[in-house]
């Protein structure tokens, strides 16, 4: 019996092939999971506070625990003057979340998993970050770059260190995301393709399996909280400069 | 909740969710003073960060050298500049993120630890 090979989850397969003038744009089943979590957060989120009462039911408090857990990430790490802003960080999350948890579903699809998306995502945080930052301060922004009471001497070498790592940011922000999702499902199928070739043992892989599941649960949650923390704090230093 | 007298323990209960509220921000404050000891998962959010941080940084850089090379002929040098500035860039953005660990995962430190220290040099590098 041939062992699946542990990539194959990744293919993205075009569900609606769709070309328009040369470029691919086809609905494929990264698309669909994309939609599925949109559509799933804004349903949730709608449904549970349509009826909102002073004091909340069950699902109205869960939407209005999440909802306060990312304004106090957002206040606590971005500082004040970052209030604007919260819708972004809070879509940002749910949908990095939702993604993230739709994936550890079996035989469906993680679309956080390709470097494209999430570094599509870090970009547009890059760039968002960067133009806030030059709309408020103009070329003071660029004093990011210069730390102070230091020697000129060293500033030869510390502005394009300084300027390297901020120009990292996305790729960093991007691949920590991409190279979690990717190592932990691809670890997960690995090992259930030993389930079948090991016969009766195969109830190893599977204790295994099970147990990664609910690790990968938590780096789930953790790398969405880690994407939208860092996206905070990227605004922080936009908003406040020193 | 009863329908009888709304007012009153609604206006109760505003004022425990406030205690609450300032317990918690005192908690909260605390463990930051302490330096980093607090919420279990900023701490395994920062852990999780710090291995991507240096390697990126890196692998980035190098990349960029790379580029820079093919773009103006100048191998092997800007490879080994860009590597080097990679590797300051990715210890400098850990050295950061460790740093910063005492209100949150952060760039850098709360704004009144950072007024305190002042004299400090090493607190001006960000």
């Amino acid at each position: 019996m041939a062992i699946e090979n542990p990539l194959h989850q990744f293919t993205i397969e075009r569900l609606i092939p769709i070309h328009i003038g040369g470029v691919d744009a086809s609905y494929t089943n990264s698309a669909l999971l994309m939609t599925i979590a949109v559509v799933l957060v804004t349903g949730f989120v709608v449904l549970t506070t349509r009826g909102a009462a002073l004091v909340p039911g069950r699902w109205q408090s869960v939407t209005e625990m999440f909802y306060e857990f990312v304004v106090n990430m957002v206040d606590n790490n971005a500082g004040h003057g970052a209030r604007p802003y919260l819708p972004f960080i809070f879509t940002l999350f749910a949908f990095i979340l939702c993604g993230n948890l739709l994936g550890l579903i079996p035989y469906s699809f993680t679309f956080t998993s390709h470097i494209i998306v999430t570094f599509a995502l870090a970009v547009t945080v890059f760039i968002g970050v960067t133009i806030i930052g030059i709309a408020r301060h103009g070329f003071r922004f660029l004093s990011l770059f210069v730390p102070h009471g230091v020697p000129v001497v060293l500033l030869v070498l510390l502005v394009p260190i300084e300027l390297l790592s901020y120009c990292i940011r996305p790729f960093t922000l991007s691949i920590r995301l991409f190279a979690n999702m990717l190592a932990g499902h691809t670890m997960l199928v690995i090992f259930a393709g030993f389930v079948a070739t090991l016969g009766v043992a195969g109830v190893l892989p599977i204790a295994v399996d099970t147990a990664l599941e609910l690790l990968e649960l938590l780096v789930a949650v953790l790398q969405a909280y880690v994407f939208a923390i860092l996206s905070c704090l990227y605004l922080a230093d936009a908003l406040h400069l020193h | 909740m009863d329908e009888r007298d709304t007012q009153d323990p609604l206006r109760d209960l505003e004022q425990r969710l406030d205690k609450a509220r300032r317990g918690r921000k005192r908690e909260a404050s605390g463990a930051g003073a302490e330096g980093g000891s607090g919420i279990p998962g900023n701490a395994l959010g920062l852990a999780l960060r710090i291995g991507t941080e240096l390697v990126v940084a890196v692998v980035v850089a190098t990349a960029i050298g790379w580029a820079c090379d093919r773009w103006l002929g100048t191998r092997p040098w800007g490879m080994i500049v860009f590597f080097f500035l990679g590797v300051a860039a990715g210890m400098m953005n850990v050295w950061r993120a460790v740093k910063g660990m005492g209100m949150a995962v952060g760039y850098r430190q709360p704004p009144s630890a950072e007024r305190d220290k002042d004299a400090d040099w090493s607190d001006d590098e960000d």
